[in-house]
């Protein structure tokens, strides 16, 4: 019976297993192999180099501008949306001022909720082009409301000039997320019993108090979760970067992110492709990743709360 | 501490045409420990909820002490309320869910622990200071939900069923727990059950609610001798009085063809009313088995079921001309008899109310007729 267990658990996990290594852990060697390579990636021309592409790497300043700006997504984009997505989730659904009701939503919530979640239902792509006109200069919606309320937009656009390009990208990013994350901790307010909130009203918790010492501390799972999620988003974050700003070495690299810069060091026309440089790059992110995923793991770990 | 006024509270929810709770009049006075029951959704949770202010009114007011608090929102309004399931925060401990109120109004650290502190004490809840709602039994959170409440020293205790959630044997301690607590405390209860042993051994007085609509409040004992209407008798008391439209006859009113002496203002108020009949509430207890020549007479019932509890036995009885199409179940009086020497199945018994112990009732109105 045990010897037939295993045939049968293992007939099972052979087929995904052998994909898995194939079509995932197979390429991560295989970058792994080419960044000691100096391949272009087209001809057959190809020759060991050792560690040549990571020095290469090291004292590559645009490597280094890009993973500055993967810095600053990775802080500014979970904290943004998860702020926003906390505030928006909590208001929908327990922040509401209704006249001696405790923990309802503000009037009109469904409303609310169902069009904090549209834009996640469009796709990046349509996103970015739909924000790069928003964006453009000539004739946008976004730099007319600024000149109307008195801001002068920069003359070369949002996306034009290196001081607004990182944050006007950053800011489509948080649009698109938000709504999903608003679900997602709706979602986790649901778990919530209505009569904690009730109780924390008769104790004389106003809505800061209930929020900061009631709500969030019960949703930090959810948080935690978020954290992950949009933390993989920033490091990503290749498609709104080659669609709103195709060419970052135009505005000093300001919109520059570490997958783009690898993607532009391969498959870019503009340049000679650097197979074997955009591998190492490759290995580097990977690297990166894991201790992230790693230490995210570490710092968010808490105590769980069980409800009910 | 402070007395508590319904001033005719009304509340309608959005979308229903009845009032769940219409124009509750009901004082409570300081220190007193009021029970409020009904049936399920008759409105008992709803009153207390609007007076916590968790629940708006739509009109009248509530006033604790000479505050008029109908539009205060609760925090405002010094009360502390024990939900029927804790409503505890899952994630702080004991003593931080009994002290977050008077963390929250800004209290100092030691007067927070020594408080804490006492009410631990009094609530056998030391050992547990530490631990989290869900490090904790059942009897317990319900403790906690209690400390909770009796830190903050607040003028009203609201309690929503706080009981429901114990097993039996537990429920019958907590119970005397919370009565005894409440006299040494002195503070003004407002407590919600359905269980109607609650009810009788704790408060000073109940107030039985039914479709949003006050039946009567007044003590226990005489919710029980002297019901304002049939709702009243039949909701208190277990078994429910037995409640029998009878036909009035010359000095009284027929039952199974005897007549039972019913008093002349009773029957001029029923005639007043224009009814030939009233109703005849008697309680299992007041009944006595008697032999068939007795005088004054008994009336006649068959024995259909025996319930011998140990310390009573009660037969469920038949009348002559008992209608067969109520079934099986259909039994017309409830009786308690000796549990020492049970009648048997089918057996005739001859009934008779002992004197005084019936009450009389409007077949119109369902009212009290006076005796």
């Amino acid at each position: 019976m045990r010897h037939g267990k295993y045939r049968f658990i293992v007939s099972f996990l052979a087929v995904p297993l052998g994909l898995y290594v194939l079509f995932v852990v197979s390429p991560n060697v295989q970058a792994l192999i080419y960044s000691f390579t100096d391949w272009s990636g087209y001809s057959d021309e190809i020759n060991f180099v050792g560690l040549d592409n990571y020095a290469r790497l090291l004292a590559d300043e645009t490597f280094w501008i890009a993973l500055r700006n993967n810095a600053v997504l990775l802080v500014v984009l979970p904290v943004v949306t998860i702020a926003l997505g906390l505030l928006f989730a909590y208001l929908i659904n327990v922040g509401g001022a209704r006249r001696g009701v405790v923990a309802t939503g503000l009037r009109g919530s469904k409303f609310y909720s169902a069009v904090f979640f549209f834009p996640y239902l469009l796709s990046v792509a349509i996103i970015a082009i739909l924000w790069r006109q928003a964006y453009s200069p000539r004739g946008g919606p976004v730099p007319k409301t600024m000149a109307a309320v008195g801001v002068d937009p920069p003359t070369d656009g949002l996306l034009g000039s290196p001081e607004t390009a990182l944050w006007a990208v950053i800011g489509v990013a948080v649009w698109h997320a938000v709504g999903f994350y608003v679900v997602l901790f709706t979602a986790g307010l649901a778990a919530i019993p209505r009569d904690v909130f009730e109780a924390a009203a008769l104790d004389g918790a106003n809505r800061f108090t209930v929020f900061f010492r009631i709500t969030l501390p019960l949703l930090w799972d959810n948080v935690q979760v978020a954290f992950v999620y949009l933390g993989i988003i920033a490091l990503d974050f290749f498609a709104i970067v080659n669609i709103m700003t195709p060419h970052p070495e135009a505005i000093s690299n300001s919109t520059e992110v570490v997958a783009h810069y690898l993607y532009t060091r391969a498959f870019s026309g503009d340049i000679n492709p650097q197979y074997g440089y955009a591998s190492a790059i490759g290995v580097a992110l990977f690297f990166l990743t894991l201790t992230l995923a790693a230490v995210m793991f570490r710092v968010t770990r808490r105590e769980q709360v069980e409800l009910g | 501490m402070a007395a508590v006024r319904y001033e005719a509270a009304t509340r309608r929810y959005p979308g229903s045409e009845r009032a769940a709770v219409d124009a509750l009049d009901l004082e409570i006075e300081d220190g007193e420990f009021l029970v409020l029951i009904g049936p399920s959704g008759c409105g008992k949770s709803t009153s207390l909820r609007m007076l916590a202010g968790l629940e708006p009114l739509d009109e009248g007011a509530i006033r604790i002490g000479d505050r008029d608090v109908t539009n205060l929102p609760p925090k405002q309004r010094d009360i502390a309320m024990v939900f029927q399931n804790y409503a505890l925060y899952p994630h702080m401990t004991v003593a931080e869910n009994m002290g977050f109120a008077l963390k929250i109004a800004g209290k100092p650290k030691s007067e927070i622990k020594q408080r804490v502190a006492e009410a631990a004490k009094l609530l056998d809840l030391e050992p547990y200071l530490d631990r989290k709602p869900k490090a904790l039994s059942g009897g317990q959170r319900q403790r906690v939900a209690m400390g909770r409440a009796i830190v903050r020293e607040p003028q009203v205790f609201l309690m929503d069923e706080p009981l429901s959630n114990l097993d039996a044997k537990l429920r019958v301690s907590t119970r005397t727990q919370i009565a005894a607590l409440q006299r040494r405390l002195g503070t003004t209860t407002v407590y919600v059950t359905h269980d109607q042993v609650e009810a009788m051994t704790m408060g000073d007085r109940v107030a039985l609610l039914k479709d949003g609509v006050l039946q009567q409040c007044d003590t226990p004992r005489a919710l029980y001798d002297k019901p304002a209407n049939t709702f009243v008798a039949g909701f208190i008391g277990s078994p429910a009085m037995n409640l029998h439209t009878a036909k009035i006859t010359d000095g009284g009113v027929s039952i199974a063809g005897v007549t039972i002496p019913v008093s002349r203002t009773t029957l001029d108020a029923a005639a007043a009313e224009g009814a030939d009949s009233i109703v005849l509430g008697f309680r299992p207890e007041s009944l006595e088995i008697v032999s068939a020549d007795t005088q004054p007479p008994g009336f006649p019932a068959t024995v259909q079921v025996v319930e011998e509890l140990g310390s009573d036995a009660f037969c469920y009885t038949t009348l002559p001309g008992h209608d067969a199409a109520e079934g099986a179940g259909g039994v017309d009086v409830i009786a308690r008899v000796d549990p020492r020497t049970p009648p048997r199945k089918g057996e005739t018994l001859y009934l008779r109310i002992r004197p005084e112990e019936a009450h009389a009732f409007s077949t119109v109105t369902g009212n009290r007729l006076p005796s």
